[in-house]
C-alpha cells in the first residue's frame, strides 16, 4: 500500500482552507438534476487530488469518481470533504471505495440534521423574529439574522479542517450532540411558531350581529372564547388541507387569496 | 412615483447576485425580509421594503429547497413587491398581492435553471476526460448565469415593462379587489405556518407549540421573548436527552453483567 502513495505530496492546512472556500463558494453554483452537488465537489476536491495522484491516469480516475451525484445540506458538506480528504491521504488510490462509502454513506444523514438545524429552524427562529419586528417597521430582527448568518458562515468555514483532523472519529461521536441538538433545536422552533400565530395571523369579523336592540361585535364575542381563535382556525384549517392528497402549498395560497376577496366582498371579513 | 433607469439596474444586479449569494455564503440566504429590505434601501423606502418583505418571510418560514425541490420564489417576490408598493403609492398590501403570484410563476425559472445547469456540468465532464483543470473550474462557475439570470432577466423585464401594466391596474382598480388583498395580506402568513407545521414533527411537541401560543396570545409575550422562554426549555430539554442516552448506555452495559449489579438496581 505505501508504494501507492510515494510521490504524493503533503496536504497542509492551507490546502483544507482553500477546499472549504471552495466548497463554501461553488457547491451549490453547478447544482443541476443529474449530478446535484457532484461538479461543486470535485471543484472542492481538486487542489487535494492533484497534490495526492501524481500519476494522470489515476487523477483522471479519482476526478470522475468526484464528479459523480452527490447532495447534503451545503453546511454539512465541509464534514464530509474534511473525512474523505484524510481518508484518500492515508490511502491513495486504494481508499476510492472506502471514499464512495463515507460520501455515499454521509451525505443522508448529514442532510438529515442539516436540513433540520440549518434549512427548517433557525431560519424560523430568526425569520420570525426578523418579520415580527419589520412588520412593526423596526429593523433589528434582520440585523439579529444578519449576524447569525456570519457566525454560520464561519462556523462552516472550518467544518473541512475538523472533518479532515477527527476523520471517521467524528461520526460516532458527534452523533448523540447532534441528536439531542436537533430534539432541543426542534422543540424551540415549535415553541416559537406557536408564538405565531396570535401575532402575524391577522383576521378580523367585520360582521356584527343584532339581537332586539343590542348589536354585538362579532370580533369582540370571538375574542371572549379565545383570543386569536380565527387565526388558529385558519391555520389549522390549512394544516388539515395540506394533509390531502392532490393539494399543495400553491393552491392553499391561491384559495387563501380568492376567499379573503369573497369574504370581504360579502363583508364578513376586514 | 416613477422608478429611475438606475434603480431598475441595482434591483437586476440585486436579484443576481442575491441567488448566487444564497447558494453559496448565505448570509443574505435569499430570505424576502432581507432582501425586501435592500429593495426598501434602494426604492428610498426602507419600511416598506421591510414590510412588504416581512410578510412574505412569514408565508415561506423555514420552507427550504430540501434536495433540489422548488419552492416559490418571494426573494424575487420582495423585490417586484416592494418597487411597485413605493411607485404606485398603494402600500404594502398591494405589493403583496403583486409579490405572492410573481413568486408562484417563478418557481418555473427556479427549475429551468436547475435543468440548464446541466449543460454546464456536461462540459465539466468533457474536461476531466481532456485533464483541462481551467475548463473545470471555468465551467463551474458559469452555473452562476444559469442562476443570476433566471432571477435578474424577470426582474428587468417586469419593472420596465410592468408599470404601464401595475397603472392600469391602480387605475381600474375595485374596492372589493383591493380590500380583499389587504385581507390576504393578513391571512397568508397562516399559510406559511401550516406548511411549516406539516415540516416539523408537531404531535411529539404539541406541549411547546401550546406553550408559545399561550405566552403570546394569553400574556402578548413579544417574539423575542417567546424565542428566550423556548431557550430556556430547549437547554433543560438538551441536559435530559444527553442523561437519558447515557443511562440507555449504563443500562445497556448493565445488564451484559446482570449478575453482578442486580443488588444494585433493586434500590
Amino acid at each position: 500500500m505505501e508504494n501507492l502513495k510515494i510521490n504524493q505530496e503533503k496536504i497542509t492546512d492551507q490546502d483544507i482552507k482553500r477546499v472549504s472556500k471552495r466548497w463554501i463558494l461553488a457547491s451549490q453554483i453547478t447544482w443541476n438534476y443529474e449530478k446535484m452537488m457532484g461538479v461543486g465537489y470535485l471543484y472542492a476536491m481538486l487542489p487535494i487530488l492533484r497534490k495526492l495522484y501524481k500519476k494522470s491516469e489515476d487523477l483522471k480516475e479519482m476526478m470522475k469518481n468526484h464528479v459523480q451525484f452527490f447532495n447534503t445540506t451545503p453546511h454539512m458538506g465541509g464534514f464530509i470533504l474534511g473525512i474523505d480528504a484524510a481518508t484518500e491521504e492515508s490511502g491513495g488510490k486504494t481508499a476510492k471505495e472506502a471514499a464512495n462509502g463515507i460520501k455515499t454513506g454521509l451525505m443522508g444523514p448529514f442532510a438529515g440534521v442539516g436540513d433540520t438545524i440549518f434549512g427548517v429552524l433557525l431560519p424560523t427562529i430568526f425569520g420570525s423574529i426578523a418579520a415580527y419586528m419589520g412588520q412593526n417597521g423596526n429593523v433589528t430582527g434582520v440585523v439579529i439574522w444578519l449576524l447569525v448568518n456570519i457566525a454560520i458562515l464561519i462556523f462552516r468555514y472550518f467544518t473541512t479542517t475538523i472533518g479532515y483532523r477527527e476523520g471517521t472519529k467524528l461520526i460516532t461521536s458527534a452523533k448523540d450532540k447532534l441528536d439531542a441538538l436537533t430534539h432541543t433545536a426542534t422543540l424551540l422552533g415549535i415553541t416559537v411558531v406557536g408564538a405565531l400565530i396570535p401575532t402575524v395571523v391577522k383576521a378580523n369579523v367585520a360582521a356584527n350581529f343584532k339581537t332586539g336592540d343590542v348589536t354585538m361585535e362579532g370580533q369582540a364575542i370571538l375574542d371572549q372564547i379565545m383570543p386569536s381563535l380565527l387565526p388558529v382556525l385558519v391555520v389549522a384549517g390549512i394544516y388539515f388541507l395540506l394533509g390531502k392528497k392532490k393539494m399543495t402549498s400553491t393552491k392553499a395560497i391561491l384559495i387563501i387569496m380568492v376567499a379573503s376577496i369573497v369574504f370581504y366582498a360579502i363583508g364578513l371579513l376586514a | 412615483m416613477e422608478i429611475q433607469m438606475w434603480q431598475i439596474i441595482a434591483l437586476t444586479a440585486l436579484a443576481f447576485f442575491a441567488i448566487c449569494e444564497n447558494l453559496s455564503t448565505s448570509v443574505l440566504a435569499n430570505q424576502p425580509v432581507i432582501i425586501g429590505t435592500i429593495a426598501g434601501i434602494i426604492m428610498g423606502d426602507m419600511k416598506m421594503g421591510l414590510a412588504v418583505g416581512a410578510t412574505l418571510q412569514l408565508m415561506i418560514l423555514g420552507v427550504g429547497t430540501y434536495g433540489g425541490s422548488s419552492m416559490p420564489d418571494y426573494m424575487t417576490g420582495s423585490i417586484i413587491g416592494t418597487v411597485f408598493a413605493v411607485t404606485s403609492g398603494k402600500g404594502m398590501d398591494f405589493g403583496i398581492g403583486l409579490a405572492v403570484p410573481v413568486g408562484l410563476l417563478m418557481v418555473q425559472l427556479d427549475v429551468l435553471a436547475r435543468f440548464s445547469n446541466v449543460f454546464f456540468a456536461k462540459r465539466v465532464e468533457a474536461a476531466v476526460e481532456r485533464m483541462d483543470f481551467k475548463a473545470i473550474g471555468r465551467n463551474t462557475w458559469l452555473g452562476s448565469l444559469s442562476w443570476g439570470l433566471s432571477r435578474a432577466l424577470p426582474v428587468f423585464l417586469m419593472l420596465i415593462f410592468g408599470q404601464n401594466l401595475v397603472n392600469l391596474i391602480v387605475d381600474y382598480m375595485p374596492d372589493w379587489l383591493m380590500g380583499g388583498l389587504t385581507v390576504a395580506g393578513g391571512l397568508l402568513p397562516a399559510v406559511g405556518i401550516a406548511i411549516l407545521l406539516r415540516y416539523l414533527p408537531v404531535k411529539s411537541y404539541i406541549s411547546y407549540l401550546l406553550i408559545g401560543f399561550f405566552a403570546a396570545a394569553y400574556l402578548s409575550v413579544p417574539m423575542v421573548g417567546v424565542a428566550i422562554l423556548g431557550t430556556a426549555l430547549a437547554v433543560i430539554a438538551f441536559k435530559q436527552f444527553l442523561e437519558k442516552s447515557q443511562n440507555v448506555v449504563a443500562v445497556n452495559t448493565g445488564s451484559a453483567q446482570e449478575g453482578l449489579l442486580d443488588g444494585e438496581f433493586e434500590d
